[in-house]
């Protein structure tokens, strides 16, 4: 059985307990006394998220100020367990309105019941489509556009809805104006060696959709993706227009897209559900494009100074610029005082992370600024070379420009009342880990 | 961390206002229960939710049970939900007062509303109260036949927990019938899964019972069934469809062709959002293909990609579930990912479960081309600021230098961690130099030149310590000091507290008495001295000798069971869900350096080391059934298929096989014809089902720690004493240990501890009868070119270990037949 769970428990950081359902009696009541004595109390917090103790074994993760710990006392599916919990944690954010967090637990604890009582039975999980619990389970604080009509009234065939085919789309709705937003995210993780070579780089994609469109529309997508295209090329019996294509090294789907259609004519085609989802993930190793480089000197000038140079290049557009470009510069724990020049952007030293911060808020495309610092330290007797010299952190947003050179060639909106959609395409990448070892 | 706030559980003195709110409230209820006026639904709302909230964080409302029940006739239905939700918690405390809820939960299950017909059957069939079991069926009943979906939802999990609670009443109400045919004719798939759950829980739990159940849960992996529920797959839910496809890794496909047929099916679920369908689909694929090698081996190309796309998106408690699975396929067949060694570098921020992971791929994927890179890596993570992993990672280096034929490389950077002057980088440096010296001794002279510059004094680990001295009794022709060295080690014995350290002292000063006597006689007089002054015993240092088997035969098991709990603890699920297994956790640590191999035989030892009163062992009843049941069943299935299917039935039913006759059709042929599949972990392929034997059942997967069979063997004595003779085919079989291990454990007879080398070779094997903990002990010394075999018997039930010996016999004889 993929998860047979026989509790789950919301405690906080202090180890209270928020909220607890127990879905079975093969565990005993005092289960979160076991948690806090053996997991919270120790030094075995973040060592591990699976333990157990005794005969049950505890998942739990922590998820802003607050711990999720389910609790199972069988040979359970630990993938299926941790994905219920990141989906009921968003299906409580999307009740909440975004924050989930030890106030808005508190602040909705009868909702939270109510919601576990229907997204788990018996251990078993149930529904967790936000959009059609948002049907039947309707107290205050729901933020879906239709929250209003249906709270008002019961829908009395409410229950339908749970169980239909289509299940992540009810029928019947109708907007004025028919929109599409469609954002593609990429967040780059890189791992660069000190001599400035990619040990490890990666991109993982998504591409979330905001769809406002009445009735049952079908809609399909077309990416420059490699393999779609000579397929296309293919069934259409011409050859494959030059321009850049990408491989794709793995992709996912939510579950409203044609796997099967995917698979025959590679294109992504699917009923999309009402508001805000993520519609499909995607990695790629192969031909990322980074949008910066980072080149660290680092010189241990004596016990008691170092020498600083970082200088970051900015590889895409000249036309593009990057938002919120922070960098993470670490030096020792022992340090005293520091000096700065910057070509742009302020810098400054923050001593809680042991790191020279240097912020820019604005980095246009094909530039370099440098950033030179003098770092005092303090001399110490004992331990010597102890510092680590841990990576450089990075962080970033690139609007306008995907890592992957992923673009969307198109996207058709049909459906039988013949509307005319207006759809909107954004690209960002992000950082992901954005490390680079000096 | 704060010590848990114990007062806000349980009611007590520092929370005197508890008491008098309660109270309170309880007034409050009563003056609105009878009220009919407006908004009334409003204000009860905001107490019940005060008396939740009370309930929430322990304070004890039980009181007002009476209150609570009176007021619970009212149309809002969050208000009725609050009011099931406080029933059901204290329902159980109060069986007498929770017979007033019957009434208005029955009633509500006959309301107009859907909704409120599933919320209260719900609310009922969760009240576990045995006085109201009579008051559940005649709802559940017309709950499965409802109109509306929810409710048959509702009523089928209801169904589940009545067995729970009460089996024969759902048993006699022929619960489960309805729930088979629902599950095949239901409309909506949610009621299908929820039929599919209960029914699996059901039968599996009679199936000790009755045999019919037996067959009904055999029914669930049956052909249409499997078909029906697959051609519908997409229609599921993502939660339900991970339940559909662990259903079908039971399945057994009639042949090659419908395996294809089911994979192509299920292609496309691979590339699910949900990575719990992802897994579970590769599962599927890999428990499918288990005897097709090449086709298995595709099936780790194909579910590679999904898989480290899982890993490297979402939060790492997420990863880490997958990263222990990714990690189990890595350990099977490391030649797959040798080109993806770069997804196992660590990130310098990631969580150190996560690392520990990682590090552990990274070794096993090192090969030639690639070694260069990983150990580079490596070595950036010696200086990483979490030494546990430091120390990891320069372990790992040593392991990838003695997986190696190309060290060059690897022993400077082992030199240059001597260097680091990091206690424990040195000291983990100084161990790993020592295992390189005795597998490549022509590396001496560039190690000794350092090592002789490292301080004795600044090295304090034990091992270190012991690996230093080793080299310096070694090498002291080379290094200069060396006796002066050992000389000021024996000088301070008396503070060396390490028996280990001890041990290498006296042997590293009498080594250095051989070359250079004169330097050295004083410090070996010391040395004796000192140990004939106070004798030291140092505890037995455990040898390598004992054979794999068992862990082996636990990393198969592990891999049956893919996509649970057992992955992540490295163990077969009986070990942690077995009452008698529980509470062991340091077993888990100690597996995983198991499976890199390349360990000290300390801890090969320790990490057979199960607990005491585990002589039984192994099976959970409802693992047993499932054997049972499966090898019931067997000749069913074996009749039609070929060879290598039917050995592929046998090893997934890990059944309790029956042996003792001389028909069990030669399996051992089939084994060395499926040897490839055998490295995939084919594992024992249990014998067939054979005609019955009278005399003596033993268990298949028999299990027993090597100190439990140390301390039988010195227990008891010898029941019988053989010797015969070894058929020549026999004798030309045994090449090395392992085949014959292989060979007997087929038989149920399993090996514990091997070694020798041609001629002569020694076994200790043990068996277990099936029904009851009752042990058999085997010496067996095989010479090959006498052609004869020694036994000697041990067992806990001597009246029948003349039986066990025909049976040891006869297995022994068909050891190299065809």
């Amino acid at each position: 059985m993929p998860v047979a769970a026989s509790a789950i428990y919301f405690l906080n950081l202090r180890g209270d307990v928020l909220i607890n359902r127990l879905y079975r009696d093969d565990v005993g009541g005092n289960m979160v006394d076991a948690f806090r004595m053996h997991i919270m109390q120790t030094k075995e917090l973040g060592t591990c998220p699976v333990r157990q103790i005794g005969g049950c074994s505890f998942f739990y993760m922590r998820i802003s100020n607050v711990y999720i710990v389910i609790v199972v006392s069988s040979n359970a599916n630990v993938a299926c367990a941790f994905k219920f919990v990141v989906e009921a944690v968003a299906l409580f954010k999307s009740y909440f309105g975004g924050a989930f967090d030890e106030d808005a637990i508190r602040n909705n604890f009868v909702l939270i019941y109510e919601l576990l009582d229907e997204i788990m039975d018996f251990g078993y999980p149930q529904n967790l489509s936000p959009e059609i619990l948002k049907l039947y389970i309707t107290q205050e604080g729901v933020r879906s556009p239709f929250s209003s009509k249906s709270s008002d009234k019961p829908v009395p065939n409410a229950t339908l809805q749970v169980t239909g085919a289509v299940g992540w789309r009810r029928e019947g709705l109708v907007y004025k104006k028919n929109e599409v937003f469609l954002d593609i995210v990429e967040s780059v993780n890189l791992l660069m060696s000190s001599k400035g070579s990619v040990l490890r780089c990666d991109v993982t994609g998504k591409i979330l959709m905001k769809c406002f469109l009445s009735g049952m529309p079908d809609l399909k997508l077309g990416l420059n993706d490699k393999i779609g295209l000579e397929k296309e090329s293919q069934l259409k019996s011409r050859p494959a227009k030059s321009g850049k294509t990408i491989e794709l090294d793995d992709v996912t789907f939510h579950q409203c897209v044609n796997l099967t259609r995917f698979n025959s004519e590679k294109t992504v085609s699917f009923v999309p559900p009402d508001g805000e989802f993520e519609l499909m993930k995607y990695r790629i190793t192969e031909g990322v494009n980074l949008p910066f480089r980072v080149l660290p000197t680092i010189k241990e000038l004596g016990r008691t100074r170092m020498e600083v140079n970082v200088k970051v290049k900015s590889v895409f557009g000249a036309k593009m610029f990057a938002l919120g470009v922070v960098i993470k510069i670490p030096v020792p724990k022992q340090t005293a005082k520091t000096s700065f020049q910057v070509t742009s952007g302020r810098a400054k030293y923050q001593a809680s992370i042991d790191c020279l911060v240097w912020k820019i808020r604005k980095f246009p495309g094909q530039t370099e600024p440098t950033l030179s610092a003098e770092v005092e330290l303090i001399s110490t007797m004992a331990e010597k070379k102890s510092w680590t010299r841990p990576p450089i952190q990075m962080e970033f947003q690139v609007p306008m420009f995907t890592a992957s050179g992923l673009r969307v060639r198109f996207l058709k909106v049909w459906e039988k009342s013949g509307y005319n959609t207006v759809e909107w395409v954004r690209y960002i990448t992000k950082a992901g880990s954005y490390e680079i070892r000096c | 961390m704060p010590p848990p706030v114990q007062s806000q559980r349980s009611p007590s003195p520092s929370q005197p206002s508890g008491k008098s709110e309660v109270s309170d409230l309880k007034l409050q209820l009563r003056q609105l229960a009878g009220s009919r006026a407006p908004g009334v639904d409003d204000s009860k709302r905001e107490l019940f939710k005060k008396v939740i909230s009370y309930m929430t964080i322990g304070i004890d409302v039980s009181s007002l049970f009476g209150e609570m029940v009176m007021c619970s006739a009212t149309s809002d239905v969050v208000l009725k939900k609050m009011c099931y939700l406080y029933v059901g918690n204290y329902a159980k405390v109060n069986p007498d007062l929770a017979l007033l809820t019957i009434n208005f939960l029955q009633r509500d299950c006959r309301d107009e509303d859907p909704m409120i017909r599933g919320l209260a059957l719900r609310s009922l069939s969760s009240l576990c109260v045995a006085n109201l079991v009579e008051y559940l069926v005649g709802p559940l009943g017309s709950g499965l036949k409802d109109g509306n979906a929810y409710v048959r939802m509702v009523a089928v999990i209801g169904v589940l927990k009545l067995y729970r609670f009460s089996s024969s009443t759902c048993i006699d109400a022929e619960f489960p019938s309805i729930l088979k045919h629902l599950m095949i004719s239901d409309s909506d798939t949610h009621v299908v899964a929820n039929c599919l759950s209960a029914l699996q829980e059901i039968w599996s739990a009679e199936a000790s019972a009755s045999d019919e159940a037996l067959r009904e849960r055999e029914a669930l992996i049956s052909k249409p069934i499997i078909y029906y529920l697959l051609n519908r797959i997409k229609e599921f839910s993502e939660w339900a469809q991970c339940l559909v496809l662990e259903l079908v890794t039971k399945y057994v496909p009639s042949d090659t062709s419908e395996v294809f047929d089911i994979m192509n099916l299920l292609e496309d679920r691979l590339q699910h959002a949900n990575g719990a369908v992802v897994l579970a689909t590769a599962k599927v694929f890999l428990q499918l293909t288990l005897s097709m090698s090449d086709v298995h081996h595709k099936v780790y190309e194909r579910i590679k990609a999904p898989m480290l796309t899982l890993v490297s998106s979402g939060s790492p408690e997420q990863s880490y579930a997958v990263l222990s699975h990714l990690h189990l396929l890595v350990m099977r067949a490391p030649y797959i990912f040798f080109s993806d060694y770069k997804h196992f570098y660590c990130q310098y921020y990631e969580p150190s479960y996560v690392k520990r992971l990682k590090l552990e791929m990274l070794t096993a994927v090192a090969n030639e081309s690639n070694t260069y890179e990983i150990v580079t890596e490596l070595c950036e993570y010696a200086a990483n600021v979490d030494v546990p992993i430091a120390r990891e990672s320069i372990r790992a280096v040593g392991k990838i230098a003695l997986q190696q034929y190309d060290v060059n490389a690897i022993v400077d950077r082992l030199l240059q961690f001597l260097e680091m002057e990091k206690d424990y980088v040195t000291a983990e440096a100084l161990v790993l130099v020592k295992d390189l010296l005795r597998k490549y001794p022509q590396w001496s002279q560039d190690c000794i030149a350092v090592v002789g510059n490292i301080s004795s004094k600044t090295v304090q680990e034990p091992k270190a310590k012991a690996a230093l001295i080793w080299m310096l009794g070694e090498y002291s022709q080379e290094m200069q000091d060396a006796p002066y060295v050992l000389e000021s080690l024996v000088e301070n014995w008396e503070e060396e507290h390490s028996a280990e350290v001890r041990l290498h002292l006296l042997t590293a000063v009498m080594k250095c008495f051989f070359k250079r006597p004169p330097e050295t006689q004083n410090a070996l007089g010391a040395a004796l001295a000192a140990v004939a002054e106070r004798v030291v015993n140092p505890p037995k240092q455990a040898v390598s000798v004992f054979a794999d088997t068992q862990s082996s035969e636990i990393k198969d098991r592990i891999f049956d069971e893919f996509n649970s709990l057992s992955v992540v603890y490295q163990k077969p699920s009986y070990m942690f869900t077995d009452r008698e297994h529980r509470g062991q956790i340091e077993f888990s640590d100690e597996l995983g350096n198991l499976s890199i191999g390349g360990e000290p035989s300390e801890n090969v030892v320790s990490a057979q080391r199960v607990d005491e009163n585990d002589k039984d062992l192994l099976l959970t009843t409802s693992e047993k059934e499932e054997a049972s049941g499966l090898s019931n069943n067997g000749s069913a299935y074996a009749s039609p298929y070929d060879n290598s299917s039917a050995s592929a039935v046998g090893s997934q039913t890990r059944a309790e096989s029956e042996i003792s006759n001389p028909t069990a059709t030669g399996y051992s042929s089939q084994s060395a014809s499926l040897g490839i599949e055998d490295l995939l972990g084919l594992g024992s392929p249990a014998a067939a089902p054979a005609p019955p034997s009278p005399q003596l059942k033993l268990n298949a997967v028999a299990a027993l720690d090597p100190s439990t069979f140390q301390q039988k063997w010195r227990q008891l004595p010898v029941a019988l004493s053989q010797e015969y003779s070894v058929s020549p085919r026999g004798v030309a079989a045994l090449t090395a240990p392992q085949a014959l291990i292989r060979h007997m454990q087929s038989h149920s007879i399993h090996c514990i501890a091997s070694g020798g080398q041609s001629p002569s070779f020694k076994f200790f094997f043990f068996a277990q009868k099936t029904e009851s903990s009752s042990t058999y002990l085997v010496e067996c010394i095989i010479n090959t070119s006498s052609a004869n075999a020694q036994t000697k018997i041990k067992a806990d039930d001597q009246s029948t270990s003349e039986v066990f010996s025909t049976l040891f016999q006869s297995a022994l004889s068909k050891f190299g037949n065809p």
